[in-house]
């Protein structure tokens, strides 16, 4: 075996390294699933009335959350995250005040505050294309049949919505895995943080592989597992109906910008 | 301080951010190209006949799909270098070719662009109709000739609000380099906030910058769009 | 577009990106020491740090000018983030790391260092409020340590303060700015620069709490500059103009513009 080779396999498989610091990528994708799992989740909660304020036709009120959406969709969430985590500590004074200091202290927190509100507008977005996704027609049936506006919401436009809204939704969780990656900017020792923590202390590059490959399989799990609800929950609507995918002869390629962020 | 006197005094930091704030356009209208002309190459190598190649270019499209930009932008700024180095001395040259942080970047970002803007390409390669392409054949084009004057003209126009997309997640993207070594908007911020330990001035100064970018960039899109469109409205 | 012509297009880009990569590259440099590129992070003042005009200042750079006149070679200062710093340096993207670099037998594995030039203990920075000087890892349990990520302070703390929780920054100034901001009791950092830093902020924020000794295991014996291990021409000439500038009094008039304490630890 040339020595070249040997190196590669050196290099991608490290079971020395595993054996010492695997556990350390273990709890930093723990982490890393939290501050996901947490600031997506609260996210969708605040993208709805974001969405419907976007969608409102007070000129204030949907100027306003478009301006929201502009700024956050705007700016690199890096940027927002110092903002946030360093910004916040120059407030401590009024912070500690109001009695929400403790909520700055933690780099946690802020970061999940921050990701939070970045989510928001990018899932509010996706919710308005949704939501007018809809046609005009139904909503007027629903309304001169006497059913409240809540109720055509619940009941008539959100269920197809949320159906056209599952695949975008998707990607946009995708891009949340991938930038929480700056989590470990800010002190937090998610997948990222800990993978540097390891080099630091080892300078084996092969640790970064292995975040690649997680932070991969986690990234591919998802698009998949989306995929799978997508087409189980349009069954209904693909029988006869043209979809949603774009079908070229023989081949299917997936269209749009799965997981793409900042 | 104030803020005017921490941005514009004597000692202000205005110069370094504005600095910074071009090194940061400089770095996405400088990738954009690159990364927008491997994509492309990428998606036609995705749809050749050859299976190797094909898988080849599907792992790198879902290798840099799949892992944080700022993961992937740090493999390939440390990776690059070593596999420069690697190759010259392959060729055995004398020393070693060195690339600048700027262009270490840029190929770090053309790197991640082109995986993103390969699907782009792809959906837009597929919205042209395969009847165009047998009707230029039938009229005795080559296949390069059916490329280069039937597809490529209308591939600009579907591929525009794709690839805009893109231009946004470039520009953002560039931030991420500001944590390797180039000093960029989002460094001089965070070099100026911690000289004089205000961030919140210097970050939200960064922040309206880089709102500017997207907002004329939206608005030159915008343009673009309706220029490409004009025959189809 | 399954084609001929698709593979043609394909490879045309790929050559105009080989072009264009190959214009972007520089020249290949002799190996004789005309310039040399100095790396450091930039977040360490007042050995290293950035000013409002985007220049690397500090004691540091103004001993490492000093260096090169007598080396009789041009040096250009570059900035890099310290987790980056030592594969930067091994990636050729610079030749020499002078950035406060504590000499360990675990950088030594990776690179060269030159003869130490200059030698400072470390510090604990508290809280304005801390009123003991006692910092032994019992009287700081359950207390937040703040220290920059991949430093000699950063293996010590995590040797030896496991009741406390430690949080690890990129930048060697942000430990510090966090404990201004509230969100860190103590950190651990250079004498000089917690000195500095409690100096510019006011004793309002935070103040110097107490020396600790240098613990050889831990911080090694001082700081050098750090080179790619096939570099040992640099690295002699690095060490033969530290001695020359030791020997006429340069090293002292320089860092008399800086420090009030002797830092050349000899």
């Amino acid at each position: 075996m040339p020595a070249w080779s040997q190196d590669v396999l050196r290099f991608v498989i490290n079971t020395e390294l595993l054996a010492q610091y695997g556990w350390r990528l273990l709890t930093g994708l723990q982490m890393t699933a939290a501050v996901v799992g947490l600031s997506f989740c609260l996210g969708f909660v605040l993208a709805w009335p974001v969405a419907l304020a976007r969608m409102s036709r007070r000129f204030a009120v949907s100027r306003l959350a478009a301006s929201y959406i502009a700024v956050f969709r705007g700016t690199p969430l890096l940027c927002q995250l110092y903002l946030i985590y360093y910004g916040g500590g120059e407030f401590r004074p009024f912070f500690t005040e109001v009695g929400v200091w403790w909520f700055f202290r933690d780099a946690y927190y802020c970061c999940i505050l921050s990701f939070t509100l970045n989510t928001a507008a990018y899932q509010a977005e996706i919710l308005r294309g949704a939501i007018q996704s809809v046609p005009k027609g139904q909503v007027e049936a629903a309304r001169a049949l006497g059913l409240s506006w809540l109720a055509i919401m619940r009941h008539v436009v959100m269920p197809q919505a949320l159906l056209v809204a599952i695949r975008p939704l998707g990607n946009e969780l995708i891009s949340v895995i991938k930038a929480s990656a700056l989590a470990a900017i800010v002190t937090l020792l998610d997948l990222m943080g800990q993978t540097r923590f390891v080099f630091a202390r080892t300078f084996d590059f092969s640790i970064y592989l292995y975040c690649a490959l997680i932070y991969l399989a986690l990234t591919e799990m998802t698009r998949r597992v989306v995929e799978a609800i997508e087409m189980r929950l349009s069954r209904h609507v693909r029988a006869g109906a043209p979809s949603i995918t774009v079908v070229a002869p023989k081949r299917r390629y997936r269209v749009g910008l799965g997981g793409v962020r900042l | 301080m104030s803020w005017y006197a921490l941005l514009f005094g004597p000692d202000g930091w205005i110069g370094l951010l504005l600095k910074g704030a071009v090194v940061t356009v400089a770095l996405s209208v400088t990738t954009a190209p690159f990364g927008f002309g491997a994509g492309l190459a990428l998606a036609l190598m995705k749809m050749s006949r050859n299976r190797l190649l094909r898988a080849a270019c599907d792992v790198y499209t879902t290798f840099f799909r799949g892992i944080p930009d700022l993961l992937a932008l740090f493999i390939i700024y440390f990776g690059l270098q070593a596999l420069l180095d690697r190759t010259s001395k392959l060729l055995g040259l004398e020393g070693h070719l060195e690339l600048s942080a700027f262009s270490a970047g840029v190929i770090a970002l053309s790197v991640v662009v082109a995986a993103y803007s390969s699907e782009v390409w792809i959906a837009s390669l597929a919205a042209v109709p395969a009847g165009q392409r047998e009707a230029a054949q039938s009229l005795g084009l080559d296949r390069a000739q059916v490329f280069r004057l039937v597809i490529l003209p209308q591939l600009g126009r579907v591929a525009l609000p794709g690839l805009g997309n893109i231009w946004m997640i470039l520009q953002k993207d560039t931030a991420l380099i500001s944590t390797l070594a180039v000093t960029d908007l989002l460094r001089a911020a965070s070099e100026a906030s911690r000289a004089t330990t205000r961030p919140l001035v210097f970050y939200t100064a960064a922040g309206a910058l880089y709102l500017c970018f997207t907002l004329v960039s939206g608005v030159v899109q915008g343009a673009l769009e309706r220029r490409a469109n004009r025959g189809y409205a | 577009m399954k084609t001929a012509n698709a593979m043609v297009l394909a490879k045309r880009c790929l050559a105009a990106l080989g072009v264009a990569a190959a214009l972007v590259t520089a020249q290949a440099q002799a190996k004789e020491w005309k310039t040399v590129r100095i790396g450091m992070d930039a977040t360490y003042p007042p050995f290293e740090s950035v000013n409002a005009k985007g220049e690397i200042v500090g004691w540091e750079v103004d001993y490492a000018t000093e260096l090169c006149k007598r080396m009789k070679v041009t040096c250009t200062f570059q900035n890099q983030d310290w987790d980056g710093i030592i594969p930067s340096l091994v990636a050729n993207k610079f030749d020499v790391i002078m950035s406060s670099m504590n000499i360990t037998d675990k950088r030594k594995a990776l690179v060269n260092f030159s003869q130490v030039y200059f030698s400072t203990p470390p510090v604990f920075v508290g809280a304005a409020g801390v009123k003991s000087t006692d910092v032994s890892p019992e009287a700081l349990k359950g207390k937040t340590i703040g220290t920059q990520s991949s430093t000699t302070f950063a293996n010590y703390l995590e040797a030896m303060y496991k009741g406390s929780e430690i949080k690890l920054y990129p930048g060697g100034d942000e430990p510090q700015n966090d404990l201004k901001a509230g969100r860190l009791d103590y950190t651990l950092t250079d004498l000089i620069v917690g000195t500095n830093f409690v100096e510019k902020v006011g004793a309002g924020c935070c103040k110097v709490v107490t020396e600790i000794k240098r613990v050889p295991e831990f911080f090694g014996p001082g700081v050098g500059a750090a080179f790619r291990k096939e570099d040992a021409d640099l690295t002699a000439m690095f060490n033969k103009a530290i001695d020359e500038v030791d020997a006429d009094g340069t090293y002292k008039k320089i860092a008399d513009g800086y420090f009030k304490i002797n830092i050349r630890g000899k």
